[in-house]
């Protein structure tokens, strides 16, 4: 079973990776771009089921204060 | 790769050989691999080649500064020998502990501390890769002090990038835009010291055209040595452990890559990205394992890998050794024998030992969570056997592999160019000024220095920005718990003056090195040379290298100041032509209390203001003059009788605690310099040009822009002192501090300056 | 009886030993302890009369700064440590430990959570900040009156928590240390001064019996005066910097 888990800034929280990452395509010329976010994925392989990993992200791989967590399944 | 090899073919055959396999060795090397293994009645095999290849590399045998030089009618046999080492052979003073040999340079310190210094360069992975070759060139250089035994406590960067604001058409398909290699090695050199927890104190970064596809990026690193755990014996019968990270595929030719032109269709597979965390938990064993008295000697695995670092031991000890490759941990299964061999993956030490600390030794590195595995054993004799699971891949004579001397041969040959002074004159000087404040060279540092830990140790006692973040000359560190003695680390580097003689420019930066660290009290100084090159199989390069060579020598003599390292980097070339020619020099001095420290910042109002050294018609390759969009012809030239004699004097000044502040004058001269002590102490300064000591008529705007060498602005709190110190040395008081934030410039009762100090700050500030 | 803290690291820490030194020369020792001989159980907390968590990269900062380090102490030795802290034991968590002390959940303390996330300019900075010392109970700043100086080096300091636990933290004084500006007053977020966008300027936190510390700013970075950027202006090289007090006030509380 493979797993990917992706864990990004909650709504409110400034994504400021994903600011300066704006600012800097900006930069390079691409215009067009209006809204960049960051987020960090992790590939989970092992016997595991969805709660597991949600277990994961409870316990260490999210912050609830700042970071949401979604969890989709790799075929 | 797998079968032997038979080098029983003509001229061509051998050359297609070196070719196909990538080894980068000359027709005459591998003649000499021809008979060789003729006189041995077989065949080679790859891995032979290979560790002949790398062991051969200009990386590693230094083959043009080693070789012969046909210059100006006569033949210089060794470079290095007869210019840069001869300086410290004729010195040979007392307090160098080990130079030119081992890893890193070595000088006394305080009782058994001594201290070491490395500067090495990782250009073309950084020009690829620029995050992970700039991290890894830093946790190489940090490996070269482990390899000494050594502590590390700082790092130095000095990086040179082409414009950021390079037209991207211009830039050839393939090649990366300066700004995206700036961004990204600036953050590979935070990124890794950092992490490592040692603090980024001195550096500097430079800009020019000639760098854009091929930036420079000199990584150095300072150490604490204990002379008593100082070893490097090797005998028959002892270990040797390969410690740290797992060994793949990553790196493999990297050091004959060193020696070819930079061209596009190059593969990543050269570059890495490092683990400075990994590095650190080695760092741990390595110093734990000293502290411990264990091994017996000690080194890095660096270009070429396993097959250098064993091949060098093997020398050190003048025996043989049995090296079982299957025993290397690694990253990828099924890596080939030639591979392990000559991976250059990070993080990895080799510790040699007597039988009898082996055991210790693998626990402490347990202990550090480092895996770590004996992968040979020094045996008697002269032969290398390197083996796979009981197979014998390959044997190599020892005394052949570095006895073999094939001198290479260059002709150096002066270019014809022409220079000539131009007619600039400034209508405006302080529009000048504050333009020149902005240049990319002069302009702060600041939003870069800012994302390296300079602080962490706590032992920086002067820091990369003094005052109100003003630039500071050079770091002073307090690396000992119960010593007030301090190091003082700097450098010096004049890209600009290379343009119109190397001479000139590596006199003035060696000049510029020891000012700075004079500035804020360093004495007793030792230097490394790092010279970055064009090909120099280019007569007219080869010319430039020879000169500044030659000033290395005659510079560093009348100064007294011994090099202790150094290292080149040939080849900076691209398709965009050669870099201009760039040698680096770092200074490392020491001070016996750092409570006498002097930053650069003015402190009080009412104190005076002393210029020390003359000033002449010297704006050949100045920024005011390349502000102008011209180069000029006269360079700035050292007198360094005259200068050490002023150095000596400003050392007795700040000693007896008269000198307040202190900085030298460099790109911009007096102005800036002056706007900058200004600025970082939240002071205005008044300055006579009248006052100033000159040699010749000088108009007004090379009395404020000269480069002229060997300068300083003062502030004193007792002329009277200072003066005593200075006494027989060409200096003037030419102003006083104030308390009205202006920089207020005159020429006599003339007004030339008078600007808001804010405003001067606000140029500097925002011009990179 | 000598008094005895533990200095804990984990692979990528860093700053332990001028830690160490910096408690170990007022009187306590101080033993640098990898987690690892706390998780084999050679060593337990509870032989330590205060526990320092300083700087680094624990773990390289991996999944985010200070969460390895954070869960492993949170979920293997939670109980000791919320024992060793309500005996009323010091601990004092700098810069990388600020994060352990938040993920493990030692701080703001009474279930709450915060998070130490990524500055607000995105990247690492090193700079020295003016701190403001709030009214708390907190034992490490006893005596500090007037704004203090520190150094900061962080890439992920910007203290986030809900507003209703913002209030909480605020009625019980666990505020500590705010940036200011240059004349005393809190930041209000502006840059510079406030250096990773932290809430309400936070620096410095403490739990509310006051004995659970945390701090981005790097206090013995500031031991001796001949560490601050402008020593150089006056002549007292020699004196104590701004950092020492914390440790003094430690030191001084384990003697009690």
């Amino acid at each position: 079973m493979k797993w990917e888990v992706r864990i990004s800034y909650k709504k409110g929280v400034l994504d400021s990776e994903g600011e300066s990452t704006l600012s800097g395509l900006k930069t390079l010329g691409f215009n067009n771009v209006d809204n960049v976010k960051a987020a960090k994925v992790y590939l989970i392989e092992g016997n595991l089921t969805r709660r597991d990993v949600e277990e994961m992200c409870e316990r260490l791989l999210a912050n609830p204060v700042s970071q949401d967590y979604s969890i989709s399944e790799v075929k | 790769m797998a079968g032997p090899i038979s080098l029983d073919v003509d001229d061509t055959g051998l050359i297609a050989i070196s070719r196909d396999m990538q080894l980068s060795l000359s027709l005459e090397e591998m003649k000499a691999l021809k008979s060789h293994y003729h006189a041995l009645g077989r065949s080679a095999t790859g891995i032979e080649l290979e560790t002949f290849a790398q062991t051969w590399s200009e990386h590693c045998c230094h083959k043009t500064f080693r070789g012969e030089v046909e210059f100006e009618g006569r033949t210089i046999s060794n470079l290095l020998k007869t210019t840069i080492a001869k300086v410290t052979a004729d010195l040979n003073p007392d307090w160098c502990f080990s130079v030119f040999e081992d890893n890193a340079g070595i000088v006394d310190f305080d009782g058994d501390t001594a201290i070491a210094f490395k500067v090495e360069t990782h250009n073309h992975p950084s020009a690829l890769e620029p995050f992970g070759g700039a991290a890894t060139g830093v946790g190489g250089v940090i490996r070269d002090i482990l390899g000494v035994w050594g502590e590390p406590i700082a790092n130095t960067d000095v990086l040179c990038f082409g414009p950021l604001d390079y037209p991207y058409k211009r830039l050839p398909a393939g090649m990366k835009h300066p700004s995206f290699i700036y961004k990204y090695v600036t953050a590979g050199i935070g990124h890794y010291g950092n992490n490592m927890g040692i603090p980024t104190v001195n550096g500097a970064i430079y800009f020019d055209e000639s760098y854009v596809g091929n930036p420079l990026v000199y990584c150095g690193t300072v150490g604490l040595v204990k002379k008593s755990r100082y070893k490097r014996v090797i005998k028959p019968g002892f270990s040797m452990i390969l410690a740290g990270g797992k060994t793949g595929r990553d790196g493999i030719h990297g050091v004959t890559f060193a020696s070819v032109d930079l061209s596009t269709e190059q593969e990543r597979s050269v570059v890495q990205i490092g683990d400075p965390i990994e590095e650190e938990k080695v760092r741990r064993a390595v110093i734990e394992i000293r502290d411990q008295g264990l091994g017996s000697a000690i080194t890095d695995l660096g270009g070429g890998g396993l097959s250098s670092a064993i091949g060098e031991m093997t020398e050190l000890g003048g025996c043989g050794a049995d090296v079982h490759l299957e025993r290397v941990p690694l990253k990828h299964p099924g890596m080939l024998p030639w591979e392990i061999w000559t991976s250059e993956s990070q993080e990895r030490m080799l510790v040699c030992a007597p039988v009898d600390d082996v055991e210790a030794i693998l626990g402490v590195f347990a202990d550090e969570e480092v895996e770590a595995v004996v992968v040979a054993e020094f045996t008697e004799g002269e032969s290398l056997r390197l083996m796979h699971t009981d197979t014998v891949v390959g044997e190599i004579n020892v005394p052949f592999l570095f006895g073999t001397n094939i001198r290479t041969l260059r002709v150096a040959t002066q270019p014809e160019r022409s220079f000539s002074e131009p007619s600039v004159r400034s209508t405006d000087p302080g529009a000048d000024l504050r333009a020149l404040l902005a240049m990319p060279n002069i302009a702060s540092k600041e939003n870069v220095v800012r994302t390296y830990d300079h602080e962490v140790k706590a032992q920086t006692v002067l820091k990369p920005l003094q005052g109100l973040d003003g630039p500071g000359d050079a770091a002073v560190l307090k690396p000992l718990f119960d010593s007030y003695k301090g190091v003082v680390i700097s450098n010096g580097m004049n890209p600009e003056y290379g343009k119109i003689d190397p001479y000139h420019m590596a006199a003035c930066a060696i000049d510029e090195a020891i000012r700075n660290n004079i500035a804020v009290g360093g004495r007793r100084i030792a230097l490394l040379d790092n010279f970055c090159w064009g090909n120099p199989e280019r007569p007219d390069r080869m010319w430039g290298l020879v000169r500044a060579s030659q000033a290395c020598y005659d510079v560093a003599l009348e100064f007294e100041t011994p090099f202790i390292s150094g290292k080149d980097s040939l080849y900076n070339e691209t398709e965009l032509g050669p870099i201009t020619p760039t040698l680096l020099i770092s200074a490392l001095g020491v001070m016996p209390d750092i409570r006498r420290a002097v930053s650069m910042d003015l402190k009080e109002t009412g104190n005076k203001i002393f210029i020390v050294g003359a000033t002449k018609d010297e704006l050949g390759g100045s920024h005011f003059y390349k502000l102008k969009g011209s180069l000029g012809k006269n360079v700035p030239k050292v007198n360094a009788r005259e200068a050490k004699a002023s150095f000596d004097a400003l050392t007795k000044a700040i000693d007896s605690g008269c000198v307040r502040s202190c900085h030298d004058l460099s790109e911009g001269g007096l102005a800036v310099a002056a706007s900058e002590t200004s600025f970082a102490g939240g002071l205005g300064i008044e300055l006579d040009l009248d006052k100033i000591p000159r040699k010749g008529e000088l108009s007004t705007e090379k009395l404020l822009f000269s480069e002229s060498q060997s300068r300083f602005l003062v502030e004193t709190c007792d002329s009277a002192a200072f003066e005593k110190a200075m006494a027989g040395t060409v200096f003037s008081e030419i102003g006083r501090v104030t308390g009205d934030k202006r920089l207020r410039i005159t020429a006599g009762t003339a007004t030339v300056l008078n600007i808001d100090i804010n405003r001067l700050k606000g140029s500097w500030k925002n011009g990179l | 009886m000598a008094y005895k803290v533990c200095i804990i690291r984990a692979p990528g820490t860093n700053c332990d030993r001028e830690t160490a030194l910096c408690i170990g020369s007022l009187g306590i020792e101080a033993e640098v302890v990898h987690v690892k001989r706390i998780m084999d159980g050679q060593t337990h907390f509870s032989d330590f009369d205060g526990l320092i968590i300083p700087g680094g990269f624990s773990f390289g900062d991996h999944v985010r700064a200070g969460a390895l380090l954070g869960k492993i102490l949170k979920e293997r030795f939670g109980d000791e440590l919320v024992q060793f802290s309500a005996d009323g034991k010091p601990i004092l968590g700098i810069c990388n430990g600020f994060q352990v002390l938040v993920e493990c959940g030692l701080l703001p303390g009474r279930g709450a959570l915060g998070a130490l996330t990524t500055n607000l300019s995105s990247h690492f900075e090193c700079r020295w900040v003016d701190l403001k010392v709030e009214e708390s109970d907190c034992i490490f700043t006893r005596g500090l009156r007037r704004g203090i100086r520190l150094p900061v080096a962080h890439g992920e300091g910007r203290f986030l928590v809900t507003e209703g636990e913002l209030q909480e933290m605020t009625e019980a004084n666990q505020l500590v240390f705010r940036y200011a500006l240059e004349k005393g007053e809190a930041a209000g977020g502006s840059y510079p001064e406030n250096p990773n966008g932290s809430v309400e300027d936070i620096a410095g936190i403490c739990n509310k019996a006051g004995n659970v510390f945390g701090l981005m700013p790097h206090p013995e970075r500031a031991f001796y005066r001949f560490m601050h950027p402008r020593w150089t202006k006056s002549d007292d090289a020699d004196s104590w910097g701004d950092g020492y007090k914390i440790f003094k006030n430690m030191a001084e509380y384990i003697r009690r």
